[in-house]
């Protein structure tokens, strides 16, 4: 539901995020200036309660009065409170909703970023790094609503309240309040600095404590320990030093500003005191007196903490400066292909690649392949392999021709490539969830058949939760052989007319691995599988070899490359071998 | 094949004799106090005239308005003490603030220094076995809960204490039935706080780990990136990532409540409390002695009622700060309790050292990092001065445990390890440089310029000698070439794989040692690299003993000797 409404509308803009939570806006709105307009009827009815104590005293009024008074007066903070609780609320409510909505966001253009570019312009730092700036930039929004209300409509509130009661005398004390904000501006320049200094001697010291610790042995076996510790002793006295400066700025400022814009009180007191007696610029009762007295103190205090508003607007406009770029909207592949027909066929011609600013891995490769075969492609380190098989899943630019059933990939989005190629890369990418859903991901799957084709069966059922076991981050709760197999069964489960396997059994040991191979062979029969792989211990059974070496491809039957490619031959006795040393040990 | 530094899982059993006392958290904050001792009474004194300053200006207002009620002018010296006492008020309720501040980051300055100076005595097995990140959490999380145990716990309580109990006596003062009042409804109150505290900390807590777990989902999706998209799972990713992000969004919804109705209902009772003493005032009879006042009275105490709530609520906060700080303690104290290695004498001198001696000698040497597991059996062998030995062996068999028992990071269970002449445990850190230059596997950088890669911040190596080292492994035009030369900052980027290996031989050679030990430097360099490196490994070890492990080396330098081991 909400992913549609993201999908809509243009999630890089601010007003998107406002406009959603415009209801809770809307509410908060309202219980925000019923509470704010209400807040001014605090010190207007403990007035009035002491005016009421006096007349009582005075023999003038009944308890009974007070009572009724005092009653009326609950009721009022009664409400006015009820709408501070629920302006309160739905700040919070408009902050967590917002920070919620960034999130889906951003996790969606990360999760259909194509991780060749991705890896490529370390896109991938930038969003963990967004992510973790959401909250700062929904707190930033949260805390400029809130001081929209509890400073901007709180101090205008006062201000007329003041104002109604004597316009002169407001005039008068409140000369002060800009002086204050005013101040505040000035002194804002070396709050931030010092504070800034503060934060930078800290992350240098941590920079520097994380260096000592990790380096520990390093600066022992060279005898540095001492001068390290020295250096960082030094370090701390800055430190310690900065954080008192900055405490000082921070904390003896607050109270200057509140102290200038109080002076107004002396003006307040002498001349409430005549409007009281009659002789002064309003008629005002005992009441009025302490009433504005009360509302004056507020509006002082509310005024030193104007510059909030003005930091809280700074600071979410930077948080979210951050994290804009990484909220694109994201356009959803359409997964529908083209109808093809007849069996499997991977055709490549004249294909060339190259990664940018490089020379080019492999020029001018040409071969086709059937229904039915199992291709084993090696060549010496660096040669392309793994790259020709991530070709095949579309996240790299190439030149000439690929084409899977006669459909070319460059012209297909990943989620068409997704039903033409099953690919398994030599991480096995597991999340960190059961082995259940590692290989369902969602799909209604009988997970049994392809356990067993992996030789996984045995094993998960030897595990008191079975399917249900939690594998851990990255499936480090498995072997790393379990781990290569249970990926290969999250492949196998979906037949696909081209499957490529990029050394998928580098930890798996030879007897499983035959086992497995096996399985394939019988499962492969009406699709295609590339098996990209440095050991070439089974590809004397596959139908063909491709062998890249220098940019250029060859492909044969596995005795003809035997016989007519010398640095296949080599590569092949080499590992016999070793097996056999191996198998003497 | 573990490098000698790599960390390693297992533990030292060796016994370490715990004998130094001096070193612990209680006596670090006890120095502190002591050295402390004028500025924490200075503190003291200015927390009471802070609360008693802000005691006043209701008094005086008590009194303006008394006047007023009597139709008796106001004169200046009230007005004008009404606002000097709120601003003495002020300011010195900012200068506690600092002052607690700065008592704070003296212990914290104290505390991590005391931390550093136990990093030094701690047995080399303590660094393998534990994670860096968890010994720097404790220097910087850890110290940081201390810290606030005092300025935001401890103190700031002793504080707001004062604040609550002086306007309590303040309120006794004008009505004594008020007092009893709010006697026994602050203790009511502050229970609801405490409540409403734990519940808001503990929704938190709740939040926090759910929103641990959603961040934890980004790198795992980066990781699964190519599994997502060639298997078309980018929706499922998301309903995971909601199903998490659900959960977060729930308990922040619930501290949310919390944090929404606590203060509304703090100041409804505040005005409730005000409700009651004007009702109260009203009465007659028997009841004026006990709640009967001045109509300045009923407006002095409105203000310090307002006054009582603020200083409650920071209370509670205060010991939830306090429970907090414990675990964080907990872990400074077992840390400073981790038992010490044997720290070697500093008597013995390298001009001292015989010079008829072998270089090395392990005589029957039996070791392992656990006591029934010898990695090390009866192992025996000599290294003349200037010799050129190579260690060879499978992996396991203890060739990089040879060079730390060389290195003296760990003693041999039995047999001896002597380095010409003298025990290898008894040689103090400050001569290892000037007898061993080691190089690993790769390069382990300090944080720091290119040239500190070279001196490890030792200021006893002067910069001719790093520029010595630097020529001799042949880096000098590339570091010549960097934008501020030696003095660049560090950045791996700057090098390749090639040249950091031979940054790491400079580093070795700089102090000119007599011993290079260099433990399968070559195994992640290509050929090309190697040589280079080879070529400047053969001009540092002229005129040294030279012991590696590595078969590749030993191909190469066929005029060496081979161990077995």
């Amino acid at each position: 539901m909400i992913r549609k409404s993201n999908r809509e509308r243009r999630p890089d803009r601010l007003s998107t995020y406002f406009y959603q939570e415009r209801h809770v806006l809307a509410g908060i709105t309202l219980t925000g200036i019923l509470y704010n307009a209400g807040l001014t009827a605090g010190p207007y009815f403990e007035g009035q309660l002491t005016l009421c104590l006096m007349a009582v005293l005075a023999g003038e009024k009944s308890g009974i009065d007070m009572i009724k008074l005092a009653a009326v007066y609950l009721t009022v903070i009664l409400i006015v409170q009820g709408a501070r609780c629920l302006k309160r609320f739905g700040v919070r409510r408009f902050a967590n909703d917002t920070a919620r909505s960034m999130r889906r966001v951003l996790y969606r253009n990360l999760v259909y970023q194509n991780p060749a570019v991705l890896s490529a312009d370390e896109a991938g730092s930038l969003m963990t790094k967004a992510i973790s700036d959401v909250d700062a930039c929904a707190e930033g929004m949260r805390k400029f609503t809130t001081e929209v209300f509890d400073t901007g409509v709180v101090m205008i509130a006062y201000l007329g309240m003041l104002m109604a009661y004597d316009l002169r005398l407001t005039l008068l004390a409140c000369v002060f309040a800009p002086l204050a904000a005013l101040l505040a501006q000035k002194l804002k320049h070396p709050i931030t600095r010092s504070a800034s200094a503060y934060k930078n001697s800290v992350s240098q010291l941590n920079t520097m404590t994380l260096d000592r610790v990790s380096n520990a042995l390093t600066y022992r076996v060279f005898g540095c320990e001492n001068q390290r510790d020295q250096a960082l002793g030094d370090q701390l006295a800055v430190v310690e030093k900065n954080a008192v400066v900055s405490s000082a700025w921070e904390n003896a400022m607050q109270p200057l500003y509140n102290i200038i814009a109080m002076a107004g009180v002396v003006f307040v007191l002498l001349r409430g005191a005549q409007n009281v007696l009659g002789v002064g610029w309003a008629a005002w009762d005992l009441a009025a007196f302490t009433t504005y007295l009360a509302c004056f103190s507020r509006l002082a205090l509310k005024s030193s903490h104007a510059a909030k508003l003005f930091n809280a607007v700074q600071k979410a406009k930077v948080s979210w400066q951050r994290i804009q770029p990484q909220l694109q909207p994201v356009e959803i592949p359409d997964s529908t292909l083209p109808p093809t027909a007849g069996p499997a066929e991977l055709k490549l011609e004249d294909l060339s690649f190259a990664y940018p600013h490089q020379p080019p891995l492999f020029e001018h490769v040409s071969f086709q392949v059937h229904t039915g075969q199992i291709i084993g492609i090696t060549g010496p380190l660096a040669c392309g392999k793994s790259t020709l098989g991530r070709l095949l899943l579309g996240e790299l630019p190439y030149a000439g021709s690929l084409r899977i059933n006669g459909l070319e990939i460059a012209q297909l989005n990943s989620a068409q490539i997704s039903h033409l190629v099953g690919y398994l890369g030599h991480a096995p990418q597991l999340l960190s969830d059961t082995i259940e859903e590692n290989i369902q991901l969602g799909e209604d799957l009988d997970c049994a058949p392809w356990l067993k084709l992996t030789a996984l069966e045995e094993e998960v059922a030897a595990m008191p939760e079975g399917l249900k076991t939690q594998i851990g981050a990255q499936g480090t709760r498995l072997s790393g052989g379990q781990q290569a197999r249970l990926a290969l069964a999250r492949t196998l489960a979906r037949p696909r007319p081209v499957w490529v396997l990029d050394d998928p059994f580098s930890a798996v040991d030879p007897a499983t691995e035959d086992e497995i191979l096996r399985n394939l062979r019988e499962l492969g029969k009406d699709r295609i599988i590339l098996l990209i792989s440095h050991r070439l211990t089974h590809f004397a059974q596959f139908d063909q070899v491709l062998w890249l070496e220098n940019g250029t491809a060859r492909i044969a039957d596995p005795a003809t490359m035997m016989a007519e490619n010398p640095a296949y031959a080599r590569l092949v006795k080499t590992q016999q071998k070793k097996a056999g040393d191996d198998d003497e040990k | 094949m573990p490098g000698l530094l790599k960390p390693n899982k297992r533990k030292q059993a060796m016994t370490m004799k715990n004998n130094n006392t001096s070193l612990a958290l209680k006596n670090s904050v006890l120095t502190v106090i002591a050295q402390q001792r004028l500025f924490l009474t200075g503190l003291g004194i200015v927390i009471l005239a802070g609360t008693l300053a802000a005691l006043l200006p209701p008094l005086v207002l008590e009194q303006i308005v008394n006047q007023l009620t009597l139709r008796q002018a106001v004169g200046v010296g009230p007005a004008l003490a009404y606002f000097l006492f709120l601003a003495l008020a002020g300011i010195l309720e900012s200068l506690q603030t600092v002052m607690i501040a700065r008592t704070g980051q003296k212990i914290t300055r104290q505390v991590r220094q005391d931390l550093c100076a136990k990093l030094d005595t701690l047995p080399a097995a303590y660094f393998t076995r534990e994670d860096a990140g968890k010994t720097v959490s404790l220097f910087v999380n850890d110290v940081d809960a201390l810290s606030s145990l005092f300025d935001n716990g401890v103190l700031n309580m002793a504080a707001d204490s004062l604040k609550v109990i002086g306007v309590l006596v303040m309120i006794f003062t004008r009505s004594l039935g008020l007092g009893f009042l709010l006697i026994v409804i602050t203790p009511l109150l502050f229970a609801l706080t405490r409540h409403f505290q734990k519940r808001m900390l503990q929704a938190q807590k709740t939040n926090r780990a759910a929103i641990a777990q959603v961040n934890h989902l980004v790198p795992e999706t980066l990781n699964c990136l190519r599994m997502i998209r060639s298997l078309n799972k980018q929706e499922r990713m998301e309903d995971r990532y909601d199903q998490h992000l659900q959960t977060s969004y729930q308990s922040l919804e619930k501290a949310n409540f919390y944090d929404s109705v606590y203060s509304p209902i703090i100041v409804f009772s505040s005005s409730a409390v005000v409700a009651v003493m004007m009702i109260l005032a009203t009465l007659s009879g028997g009841w004026r002695s006990l709640f009967g006042m001045s109509v300045g009275s009923a407006v002095a105490v409105t203000a310090y009622v307002s006054k009582i709530f603020t200083p409650l609520e920071n209370i509670g906060m205060e010991i939830e700060n306090i429970q907090s700080a414990v675990a964080g303690i907990q872990r400074i104290e077992a840390f400073f309790r981790q038992p010490q290695r044997n720290l070697p004498e500093a008597t013995l001198t390298l001009s001292a050292l015989p010079t008829g001696e072998p270089a090395l000698a392990l005589n029957h040497v039996t070791f392992g990092y656990e006591k029934e597991e010898t990695v090390l059996h009866d192992c025996s062998f000599c290294v003349r001065q200037g010799e050129t030995v190579t260690l060879a062996g499978r992996t396991g068999a203890g060739k990089s445990t040879i060079f730390k028992l060389i290195l003296g990071l760990y003693s041999p269970q039995q047999g001896s390890v002597t380095i010409f002449g003298a025990p290898a445990d008894q040689i103090s850190d400050r001569q290892k440089r000037r007898l061993f230059g080691y190089v690993e596997q790769t390069l382990r950088p300090a944080s720091g310029t290119v040239g500190d890669q070279i001196s490890l911040f030792d200021e006893t190596i002067t910069a001719d000698q790093i520029a010595h080292a630097v020529r001799l492994v042949g880096l000098d035009s590339v570091i010549a070439q960097l934008p501020q030369g030696m003095a660049t900052p560090w950045d791996p980027a700057l090098f390749s794989q090639g040249q950091l290996q031979l940054l790491a031989i400079a580093r070795a050679v700089a102090a000119d040692p007599r011993i290079l030990l260099l433990d399968e430097i070559t195994a992640n360099l290509d050929s090309g690299t190697e040589s280079l490196v080879m070529e400047a490994l053969r001009r540092a070890s002229a005129n040294r003993t030279v012991i590696s492990i590595s078969h590749r080396l030993y191909q190469q330098n066929r005029n060496g000797r081979l161990i077995s081991i």
